[in-house]
């Protein structure tokens, strides 16, 4: 079964089961919808705001994916992300460069704080065999504490205890011409990073020896070692970059959409990225088409709740269920399965019987 | 089997969602009050600042103002909670009400500075009421009020003192501490304040309650329950018996662990800040661990402000002060755990604070943080 397929009928049960939960709550499920997605896309700043929310969960999306691709299941996308934002702010706010060149540092800055976050987890996992589902979640909180720490010591505000100074503009990712394009949206040039992350990424895995190795290692570890591919190499090789797009996840929030880090926040970007990766299966323009639904749903909540009496918990339930759905696409699949099997064995049931049998214990 | 059972765990869980949503009543509670008086020409929003509306703190007061508001003026109301707490989420939120046509807006929490500096320009003919900040383009910034946006901030220092007194002259002689959420003006002038009037009860009504340093902490956030309840187990056990909780959630773990304590017999307390949480505090029957609270009418502010709207003398372009002498801060109507003395002499100290006699400072001096 093809996985748009999948994708789309998880996104149609969520959905579904959204506008079931409107029309037992006694709304109407239609007009809620209408303005979910007006709120979205209405007018020119409703899209630049639905790009701009979208950017920081395509990039976490897909250092997901690339993970998964190897077999690795990256929960520490949150923490790499905080990370990379982490040191992107920091060379910002301490550097003093033109600005292309500021700009330049601080997205290469990004890159390698969140690498660096994910290489221990990969190092981990490739020599010692930890799971880095543990690791990386342990990370995360490392991360955490690690900005707690350091923001209120050396880059505190003024004012606030809890956030570091703004960033200077020539230090930040926005441009008039973009905002004015979308008319005073808070769209910036975190976008484009997540655009050229999408284009890289799909050409990594798709066209290089690289990735093939490390999609291979992601199939099956044994079978890659045996066919000569350094497995170690391609864990940590694999975490490495994925825990460096996610750091430009950090650069897009924390120097897009927002002017300054806040401490005490876990971004919740690095976990809806799993959402967004599994729903756009881990296929890098999966997870640009799933981002941007998701940046929908995320900017047009608002608009719902403001134009309906429909109350915003629900729109978390819609795309919580849609995660659910997108999670659980293996029962999708396997009800699709069954139901192609029953299909093939009525005509001819009794002696298509066997083989039904065998293609359930496949399935099983 | 692993997915069976992943597969009924979600399930289960979108049933009880499901549930829990059925439960609610079928409509907010927007408009239509009952009440015969002719519809307000103005429709009145909310954004929530970090936590959720029934935070017994912030959000919950400023709702609370807007309801009891819409019970006398009949407008439609509404609030919305913005995803995250940066600008750009706050003002996504602030232009969907502008959109929908709450022109009222109403931004509980000093974080709205810099958005609603924003929206004051970008939406000319919308009103703004921002309480406990004033807007600004940057958070180091001097403030710039437009004509369409007032600014409210409360005297935050004197209901702590008044709260300090009370407390000491319960306690007569032990110790007190603080618990503060993020370390920002509002928490620090209500921790000041706190100690100033336990001072001010050991100096001049004869109790001898002592604030050691290390028991004045700020946690850092105001939604860290968990570590609230650590905070005050660590105080109750190096001998405190009440602590004064400024700090949103982070109280709600320290009011818990109250719980915890006295329901084993110990003589521990909390005191409340903001609104009056006696109700959060109860443990048994009517008996509550709250023994007070540092009231803020963040409600009357919300209240007073739509109220000035209905009758076109809105403030505009002014920044409010609501303290001691406009009834604005003091301690709650019922204080069921305080005796009728230390009423009758917290009474004494609130009038004086009115009348001047009494100062309470606003700024640390030499005091702990």
């Amino acid at each position: 079964m093809n996985n748009s397929i999948k994708s789309l009928l998880a996104v149609l049960f969520g959905l579904l089961a959204g506008a079931l939960l409107m029309a037992v709550t006694g709304h109407n499920p239609v007009e809620g919808y209408k303005f979910l997605i007006q709120g979205g896309l209405k007018s020119p700043e409703r899209i630049g705001n639905t790009l701009a929310t979208a950017t920081p969960l395509i990039l976490t999306g897909l250092s997901v994916a690339f993970a998964f691709r190897t077999g690795l299941f990256n929960i520490g996308a949150a923490g790499q992300m905080l990370f990379g934002g982490f040191c992107a702010t920091a060379v910002g706010l301490s550097v003093d460069l033109p600005r292309a060149l500021l700009l330049t540092l601080m997205v290469l800055a990004g890159f390698i704080g969140g690498a660096l976050w994910a290489l221990i987890p990969g190092i981990l996992k490739a020599r010692y065999n930890v799971h880095e589902v543990v690791s990386t979640i342990m990370m995360n909180w490392t991360a955490y504490w690690t900005v707690y720490y350091v923001i209120p010591g050396y880059f505190k505000g003024e004012s606030l205890e809890t956030e570091s100074r703004q960033l200077p503009p020539e230090a930040m990712l926005h441009a008039s011409w973009l905002s004015d394009m979308f008319q005073g949206s808070y769209i910036n040039l975190g976008f484009f990073i997540g655009v050229v992350a999408v284009l890289v990424v799909a050409f990594l895995i798709n066209k290089t020896t690289l990735g093939y190795e490390l999609k291979a290692v992601g199939f099956n570890r044994h079978s890659a070692e045996y066919a000569g591919i350094a497995v170690k190499r391609s864990i940590v090789l694999s975490m490495f970059i994925a825990g460096g797009i996610a750091g430009l996840a950090g650069v897009a929030q924390y120097a897009g959409n927002a002017s300054s880090l806040q401490i005490g926040v876990l971004p919740s970007q690095g976990f809806d990225g799993i959402a967004v990766a599994l729903l756009g299966a881990n296929a890098p323009l999966g997870v640009m088409v799933s981002a941007l639904f998701f940046g929908v749903l995320y900017s047009g909540r608002g608009f719902m709740n403001a134009m309906t009496e429909i109350p915003p918990e629900i729109a978390d339930s819609i795309i919580a269920i849609i995660i659910y759905f997108a999670a659980t696409s293996i029962l999708i699949e396997r009800l699709f399965r069954k139901w192609k099997v029953r299909k093939s064995r009525a005509p001819h049931s009794a002696a298509n019987k066997k083989q039904g049998e065998r293609e359930h214990v496949d399935n099983a | 089997m692993k997915k069976g059972v992943l597969s009924l765990i979600s399930l289960a869980l979108s049933v009880t969602m499901l549930a829990g949503c059925g439960g609610k009543p079928a409509s907010e509670p927007t408009g239509g009050a009952g009440s015969d008086a002719p519809k307000a020409n103005f429709k009145v929003g909310m954004v929530t600042d970090a936590g959720t509306i029934d935070d017994k703190s912030f959000n919950q007061g400023t709702y609370e103002g807007i309801v009891k508001a819409n019970k006398d003026f009949n407008m439609e109301y509404k609030y919305l909670k913005p995803a995250g707490t940066t600008e750009a989420d706050y003002s996504k939120e602030i232009g969907n009400l502008y959109d929908a046509g709450f022109k009222f807006i109403v931004t509980p929490g000093f974080k709205f500075e810099t958005a609603v500096h924003k929206a004051q320009e970008k939406y000319k003919d919308a009103k703004f009421v921002l309480i406990d900040g004033s807007p600004r383009p940057n958070p180091d910034a001097d403030p710039e009020l437009k004509e369409n946006t007032v600014a409210i901030y409360f005297a935050e220092q004197e209901s702590g003192f008044l709260a300090g007194v009370a407390t000491a002259l319960h306690v007569k002689d032990g110790q007190a501490g603080f618990i503060g959420g993020m370390k920002i003006p509002p928490v620090q002038k209500f921790n000041w304040g706190f100690q100033q009037g336990v001072k001010y009860a050991n100096e001049s009504l004869g109790t001898k309650v002592t604030i050691n340093k290390e028991n004045v902490v700020y946690q850092g956030t105001f939604d860290d329950v968990a570590a609230g309840s650590q905070l005050a187990a660590q105080m109750y056990d190096r001998g405190v018996n009440v602590i004064f909780a400024a700090a949103g959630g982070v109280g709600v773990g320290a009011i818990n662990e109250a719980k915890t304590r006295v329901q084993n017999g110990n003589d521990v307390w909390v005191v409340g800040v903001d609104v009056d949480q006696y109700q959060d505090g109860v443990y048994e029957g009517d008996k509550s661990v709250i023994l007070t609270s540092a009231v803020k009418k963040i409600d009357q502010a919300a209240y007073d402000m739509i109220k000035a709207e209905t009758e076109g003398k809105f403030p505009g372009g002014q920044t409010i002060t609501l303290d001691a002498k406009n009834d604005g801060v003091g301690l709650p109507a019922e204080n069921p755990n305080l005796s009728e003395d230390i009423l009758k002499q917290v009474d004494e100290v609130f009038n004086k604070i009115k009348a001047g006699e009494i100062t309470v400072a606003a700024e640390q001096g030499d005091l702990i943080e």
